[in-house]
């Protein structure tokens, strides 16, 4: 019995000393002084390979700055904007970071979030052909003509194709050339048609296309439609009006949704997710001809189990818009306490050698600066970089930035649409029959977001 | 009659069969993948038992320079046993005090405290951030470790069940023997609660073990990261092939502290489970 007491007390001894311990292990915040003093700012970023290859860069920086530290804060994908949101909260915001959470630019936008850079850079005499940076691409992180963010990333859409799928079934293969203008969606369709097999036996069946181009609000803009009122791209991504009903758009997803349910070339959800899991993707299990998505695809080509081609996406209903470009900016805080360093930062991430280096310590990351693009093309074994080349310059030529970074609240509204054409997508429900009620859904949805 | 009885002890072992079959092969499949190469992984259809052997997968996960697996688990593992001890001690002490002192206004703030149950973590997440911020316990294990210290609503709800289900009788022939008020504590209540005490480490332990977002608010630097954030970090990227056989070998690492722990004190945890239904 008298030792049942001990124990306890042993116990909480124990416990607390080692609280004590632990605490005193724990400080180590650095007490920023005087001026000579360098100052140390913080790069927060998603805790994964090709996002965290920054930490190997900051030796080679802070030894050319020897007047400031950086710091790599990092949380996993679906904690991130939690662990940001509760860092600004608390007054320990960092310094740098980009919309890599659920939200988008527009997001930390309007929440305020985000530094005015233009005096910033007009006192540096900041260029953007100095890092080799397209002018167009600068604009997508402006509003009202003054910089936000500046661009680091560039990924495109294109199309990866099976090629030993098509070596099978004796079809040619697609095109890489954007100015091939006989590289239609119906000729796409027509391709689809020849490598298709559906059959009783689930691991016989493959499909010709995946056409995962942008987002869901996106797809009209491909065969020509209108979803969102222009003003929205002006105005911070508020549109005043949506053209979800309208009957262009609906033209359009039924274009889409066709390719499922009346062509039968595309695989229908339920197959997608028996051969790929719940978010993976099907084209991986070798079941699908051509697959249309982002350019990150590429990354991890060479884990596949087939033999892989790129090709370019094929003309929809608008010539001009044929590829989802995907720029990723980096920011620099509102609350940042030193935004010139933040500045400095960045500016080195677009410097030709970085991004060159940036390309192979992050796994295949596609660089912004036109001067290190040739080093990636060159990065893909097995894979051509002169193809390479001319899907990303056509892709980059007929364009337009991924609505994602553009439109207000997006992530709410992306759930939104997600949810509500899982029963077009499954076939429950018909296109025409859906899309009434989801515009009502969406009118209601950015009253409530957008007041 | 003895042919009647074959056939219903029959029916119900092939009805058992199938069940577990059902409950292990998700398990079965774990172990499975965590020994494919990264390309038979993405095999369709996946293949039940791998081509061949990746015993590798398992020394890879624990040399990998990115992944730092022995440190997550050396954290996770340091984390969890003081979440135990502290949960345990406090909660114990605090139920004891309702189950048997009638002060005033002790079911009120009973209530109370059994009403904390009903705030989501992301509720409190922001200020309690604030509060662990200003203290300047960025960084460290303590805002794990401390609450813990200051007792459960859950737990102390269920142990105070179960001390109330001891007899009055029992602190009588203490007082007889004039035992003082902590000593009838430990000699008299703890003793006699073993499975109770049981499951509520075993609760705790679990708990902590699985926490996810509060180590992601509180942790910034790689070397304190727990297990959960390690194998989060793994399907991070939006843009690379998860490395899935590597993640269901971490997977089969973190599963064996729990199915340890509760082997050691499973006849008393099922005890503590029935026994505190007991009025």
């Amino acid at each position: 019995m008298k030792h049942g007491r001990k124990m306890w007390l042993v116990l909480l001894a124990t416990s607390m000393l080692l609280t004590l311990f632990l605490s005193a292990c724990g400080k180590g915040g650095s007490s920023e002084g005087s001026s000579s003093d360098p100052v140390t700012i913080t790069y927060y970023t998603i805790d994964s390979p090709d996002r965290t290859f920054v930490e190997k860069l900051i030796p080679d920086f802070e030894s050319k700055h020897p007047n400031i530290k950086v710091k790599v804060d990092k949380a996993p994908y679906e904690q991130f904007d939690s662990k940001l949101q509760a860092n600004i909260a608390a007054k320990k915001s960092p310094d740098i970071t980009s919309h890599f959470g659920y939200g988008g630019f527009m997001e930390y936008y309007n929440k305020g979030l985000l530094t005015d850079l233009t005096d910033i850079m007009k006192t540096d005499n900041f260029k953007a052909s100095d890092y080799g940076i397209q002018e167009q691409l600068m604009n997508i992180y402006k509003v009202d003509g003054k910089t936000y963010g500046i661009p680091s990333n560039n990924y495109v859409t294109l199309m990866l194709y099976n090629k030993d799928m098509f070596d099978q079934a004796g079809v040619p293969y697609p095109p890489s050339d954007y100015e091939d203008k006989s590289w239609t969606f119906d000729k796409m369709v027509e391709i689809a048609k020849k490598l298709t097999v559906v059959s009783d036996d689930i691991t016989k069946t493959q499909y010709g296309v995946d056409f995962g181009w942008g987002e869901l609000d996106m797809r009209p803009a491909y065969f020509g439609a209108k979803v969102y009122s222009d003003d929205a791209w002006t105005n911070g991504g508020k549109p005043s009006e949506t053209y979800f009903g309208s009957p262009e758009a609906i033209a359009a997803y039924q274009k889409w949704i066709g390719l499922i349910w009346d062509q039968k070339v595309s695989p229908p959800p339920a197959f997608s997710k028996a051969v790929a899991g719940q978010f993976g993707d099907p084209f991986l299990s070798g079941k699908i001809g051509m697959s249309v998505v982002g350019s990150w695809s590429l990354a991890s080509q060479k884990d596949f189990n087939f033999k892989v081609g790129v090709a370019a996406v094929p003309i929809g209903g608008n010539p001009d818009v044929r590829s989802v470009l995907y720029v990723d900016p980096l920011f620099v805080l509102k609350d940042s306490k030193h935004p010139k360093e933040a500045y400095e930062f960045i500016k080195y991430m677009l410097t030709t050698d970085v991004q060159e280096k940036s390309i192979e310590l992050s796994g295949g990351t596609p660089p912004v600066n036109d001067n290190a693009k040739e080093k990636y093309y060159n990065s893909f074994e097995g894979v051509d970089p002169q193809v390479i080349k001319q899907v990303y310059e056509g892709a980059n030529k007929y364009g337009v930035e991924s609505y994602n970074h553009l439109i207000s609240n997006y992530s709410q509204l992306n759930e939104l649409l997600i949810n509500e054409f899982q029963s077009v997508q499954n076939g429950d429900q018909k296109v025409e029959a859906a899309l009434p009620g989801i515009q009502e859904k969406i009118t209601k949805l950015l009253e409530r977001l957008n007041k | 009659m003895m042919n009647k009885h074959f056939i219903s002890r029959g029916l119900a072992f092939l009805i058992l069969i199938v069940c577990t079959a059902a409950m292990i092969s998700p398990i079965f499949f774990m172990i499975s993948t965590s020994l494919k190469t990264k390309s038979e992984m993405l095999l369709f259809p996946p293949t039940w038992i791998p081509q061949s052997f990746q015993w590798a997968n398992f020394k890879e996960l624990f040399t990998n320079d990115e992944i730092k697996f022995g440190v997550l688990y050396q954290n996770s593992i340091i984390i969890a046993v003081f979440t135990v001890i502290g949960t345990v001690f406090s909660s114990a002490v605090v139920a004891y005090g309702f189950s048997r002192y009638r002060g005033k206004g002790r079911n009120l703030m009973f209530m109370l405290m059994i009403s904390t149950m009903m705030l989501p973590y992301p509720a409190i997440m922001i200020p309690q951030f604030l509060l662990f911020s200003e203290l300047d316990w960025m960084d460290t294990f303590l805002p794990l470790i401390v609450p813990a210290f200051f007792g459960s609503a859950y737990q102390i709800f269920l142990l105070r069940q179960f001390f109330n289900t001891l007899p009055n009788e029992l602190y009588d022939s203490g007082k007889i023997d004039g035992a003082s008020v902590i000593r009838m504590f430990t000699s008299i209540a703890l003793p006699l609660s073993g499975p109770a005490l049981a499951t509520v480490a075993i609760f705790s332990f679990v708990w902590s073990w699985n926490d996810l977002l509060a180590p992601v608010l509180y942790l910034n630097s790689q070397e304190k990261f727990t297990l959960p954030i390690g194998m989060a970090a793994m399907i991070s990227s939006k843009f690379r092939i998860a490395p899935w056989n590597l993640l269901m070998c971490a997977a089969i690492m973190a599963v064996i502290p729990v199915v340890a722990l509760f082997a050691v004190a499973q006849k008393r945890f099922t005890e503590g489970i029935v026994l505190t239904g007991i009025k």
